[in-house]
């Protein structure tokens, strides 16, 4: 036996295993990116032989995945709750044909959001695509419903989604586990034109077969002891119930259980789709009111009935946006409980402390990109000299470009270059030539950069797409990409080389520059600039590569160059403004700019920042 | 054993989440269930990076407020921002000049809360020994030398040492220790 204290996305990968996973695919974002890796590591930790794959974007994940599902493999896909939308039109579809294996898709959310652009509910995505989705309240029951989803998945031939919350992902537990044999079947596929090549008719068809796995998982959710259950008292009423389920579950438990509430029953639920409704009905039926608490969005409180008996979000009583975390429960079930004559509840921290810190003005700590970033150097010079222009951008550490004034957009991924195709045309059609930079990462661009380019190139938009590419997805923790071609499991694969496939959608000016030379990137945008605007020309690319700094250490400073500031500093503040090392610092007894040494890499790009040269090496 | 919590803040980079793990594995190895929160993500570039470590048999990761026995911040303004999570009679251990800490307002609340509360330079005893990246390791010593909490000092220490890569550990038993030292001369 092993123990271990696993993060939560450690435990839905050693779940997975014990679910016979043989095929994982995914595309890494926060909070999912760590399964994969530590599905990996597991594999080599039990000598477990599965195919694993950094899929280039999430909608190629599901699809990977569910052809090995078809072949009568278990298999699973990775990815963060907005990745889903990438892959819906996969999810909607494979529900329908359903398997002949296991299919779990694993769709991690993220309420607040503390690193996402929505806080959308993957359980509505689930509902929307008649998928059972299961909903874990720590990495321990994570664990449990990953292994079952994929029992569950390969039973009822239908693709099942878990959905862990950030606080399940990114909680840590210790967990023990048996070794595992990793056996698995072999694949076979029987072709069925009819359900895999599905035409509109076939499909009303299957839409029905899917019905009715539905009804009768909901069935078997009725009983299911392990993830649904309630602690009433046969026979007792009372006057309020609450209905919980995921990572709300956990704290409300936690509370009642440190308060000794024994007079306020809960139920929680794991699986929230199919609703396991006379479950709930047998709950409320000795509850005078019920409270939902639930996150992100409204899904169980939808399906209860009687709504004038139900509390939540509907009734006001449990805010419709952010996390929930203890505080803002403890609030709710203060609200609720004080609503219904029930005795209060302890303190759950006090409004003066908060007023005490709101006094205080503490530092707002923005995100900022790391010292000695290459993303900086390009920002730096891209921002220079072009107040007027539009920055359309993209999603990951470089969003960070923000801080810089370089960063004016982030849709989602791959916008960078389609809203610059479109602000293109939109300023067009008035006879203005409004200049654009788009700037776009490695990774994104591969993710779905291509399909914007071609549509950018065809439809004759202007401007300039600089990619940064240094060469990883650094914001989710360092997954490869496939520019550079080492595989999920650390082998090698085959390397993509950017300049061709840009080269590929049509674009004749494409020039590779190294973001550290901020006079040599300023030459070349100056350049693209004017390939821009000749009406021979056309969108101009520039590839600023350079490493990532914590990605690549050694490589990312080729010579390390120790800087400081002269008296010559007279406070104008560009550096730490436009340039934002956070290495740089006021330091308030030189009176001027001082570098900390304590973090600066040595990178040597602000020696080419300051106006009066005052950084200077030494 | 009463569940024991702990919230630890600080900047990202500066090491919040290794200072957890050796809280938490060192608690594993003496047989204590551990549940944790860890920050990932955006707020790794410089933000403000909180963890949270529970010792005991709970369902959730996250320490409510006023509910933290122990407040370990890497940073003066991070403990100020974290104080709401500390408990009546808690205690406070910060990487922050000595004299200076805490200001004035706050020390008032804590003094009302009957809170413990201690600052030790650890990023300055980390520089000195020429590892600016430890103060975490430092501030870990310091709190270890007051014997509070179910875990001691050599418990930690010996976890600092296995948990350690190789080419780290002989500086990080050094910057633990010097740590534990300026502790020890105050406890
Ligand atoms: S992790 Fe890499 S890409 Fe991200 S901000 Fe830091 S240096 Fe830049
Ligand atoms: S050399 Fe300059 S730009 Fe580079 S990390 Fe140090 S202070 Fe920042």
């Amino acid at each position: 036996m092993r123990e271990e204290i696993l993060l939560g996305n450690g435990a839905i990968a050693l779940g997975l295993m014990e679910g016979g996973c043989q095929v994982l695919t995914s595309y890494p974002g926060t909070p999912s990116s760590e399964i994969l890796p530590e599905f990996v590591r597991l594999m080599k930790l039990e000598g477990v032989d599965a195919y694993t794959e950094w899929s280039t974007n999430e909608k190629v994940a599901v699809d990977n995945a569910f052809a090995a599902a078809v072949s009568g493999k278990r298999a699973a896909c990775c990815m963060k709750q907005v990745g889903l939308n990438v892959a819906a039109d996969s999810l909607m579809s494979a529900a329908y044909m359903g398997t002949t294996g296991g299919l779990v898709i694993v769709s991690c959310d993220d309420p607040g959001p503390h690193s996402s652009q929505t806080e959308q509910d993957t359980r509505l995505m689930a509902r929307l695509a008649k998928v059972p989705v299961l909903d874990p309240s720590n990495p321990r029951e994570a664990r449990q419903m990953a292994k079952l989803a994929m029992e569950l998945s390969e039973r009822f031939k239908i693709p099942v989604i878990l959905r862990p919350a950030i606080r399940v992902c990114h909680a840590r537990q210790n967990l023990s586990w048996e070794p595992i044999s990793g056996e698995g079947k072999r694949a076979s596929f029987e072709k069925d034109p009819l359900r895999w090549a599905a035409t509109p008719r076939f499909r009303f068809i299957l839409h029905g077969e899917l019905n009715k796995k539905l009804r009768e998982i909901a069935g078997l959710f009725e009983r299911l002891e392990a993830h649904n259950f309630h602690n009433l008292d046969p026979g007792k009423s009372y006057s309020l119930g609450i209905v919980a389920s995921g990572v709300p579950y956990s704290v409300v438990k936690d509370i009642l259980e440190e308060e000794g509430r024994g007079d306020v029953p809960l139920l929680k639920i794991g699986t929230p789709y199919p609703f396991p409704e006379s479950l709930a009905r047998a709950f409320m039926s000795q509850c005078e009111k019920v409270l939902v608490i639930e996150e992100t969005d409204t899904v169980i409180e939808y399906f209860l009935r009687e709504k004038e008996r139900v509390l939540g979000r509907l009734s006001g009583h449990v805010p419709s946006e952010g996390e929930l975390v203890p505080q803002v429960v403890h609030r709710v079930l203060e609200g609720a409980f004080k609503e219904m004559g029930l005795d209060p509840l302890g303190p759950g921290g006090d409004g003066q402390v908060m007023e005490l810190v709101k006094g205080l003005d503490l530092p707002v700590r923005r995100p900022t990109l790391c010292p000695g970033c290459p993303h900086r150097a390009a920002f730096f010079a891209i921002r220079k000299g072009r107040a007027k222009t539009i920055f359309t951008s993209d999603i990951g550490c470089y969003t960070l470009g923000l801080n810089l004034g370089a960063v004016d957009t982030c849709l989602d991924m791959g916008a960078a270059i389609t809203m610059a195709s479109g602000f293109y045309h939109a300023f067009r059609q008035d006879g203005i030539d409004q200049s654009i930079v788009a700037t776009i990462g490695d990774s994104t661009f591969y993710h779905s950069g291509t399909a914007g380019l071609l549509n950018a190139v065809y439809n004759d938009a202007r401007f300039v797409l600089v990619i940064l590419d240094n060469q990883i997805t650094a914001m989710t923790g360092m997954q490869p990409t496939p520019g550079l071609g080492i595989r999920a499991d650390g082998t090698q694969g085959r390397a993509i080389s950017l300049e061709r496939v840009v080269k590929g959608c049509g674009i004749e000016f494409v020039e590779v520059v190294d973001p550290y030379d901020i006079k040599a990137m300023g030459k070349v945008l100056k350049e693209a600039e004017a390939h821009v605007k000749d009406p021979q020309g056309g969108i101009a690319v520039i590839i600023s590569r350079h490493p990532c700094i914590i990605a690549y250490r050694e490589e990312a400073i080729a010579e390390r160059k120790s800087v400081t500031v002269t008296e010559d500093c007279d406070q104008c503040n560009l550096c730490i403004e436009r340039f934002e090392c956070p290495a740089l610092y006021v330091d308030d007894k030189l009176g001027r700019t001082a570098v900390n040494q304590a973090i600066c890499t040595g990178c040597g790009v602000c020696l080419q920042v300051c106006p009066r040269d005052a950084i200077v090496e030494v | 054993m009463e569940t024991v919590n702990f919230v630890l803040g600080g900047l990202g980079g500066q090491g919040i989440l290794f200072m957890t793990k050796i809280l938490a594995q060192a608690a594993l190895d003496k047989g204590i269930n551990v549940m944790g929160a860890e920050t990932h993500g955006m707020a790794q570039r410089g933000g403000s990076v909180v963890s949270h470590l529970r010792l005991g048999d709970v369902e959730s990761s996250l320490v409510g407020a006023g509910r933290a026995h122990f407040l370990l911040s890497l940073e003066e303004s991070e403990a100020y921002r974290n104080l709401p999570f500390l408990a009546k009679g808690g205690q406070l251990y910060a990487n922050a000049g000595d004299n200076s800490f805490p200001k004035s307002e706050v020390k008032r609340y804590l003094d009302g809360i009957g809170a413990i509360y201690r600052a030790v330079p650890a990023g300055r005893i980390a520089m000195e020994l020429e590892a600016p990246m430890s103060a975490n390791l430092a501030l870990l010593g310091y709190f270890s030398a007051f014997g509070q909490g179910p875990l001691s000092q050599e418990e930690l220490r010996k976890t600092v040492d296995m948990v350690s890569p190789d080419r780290f550990k002989e500086i990080n038993l050094r910057v633990f220790d010097a740590g534990f030292q300026k502790g020890r001369e105050e406890a």
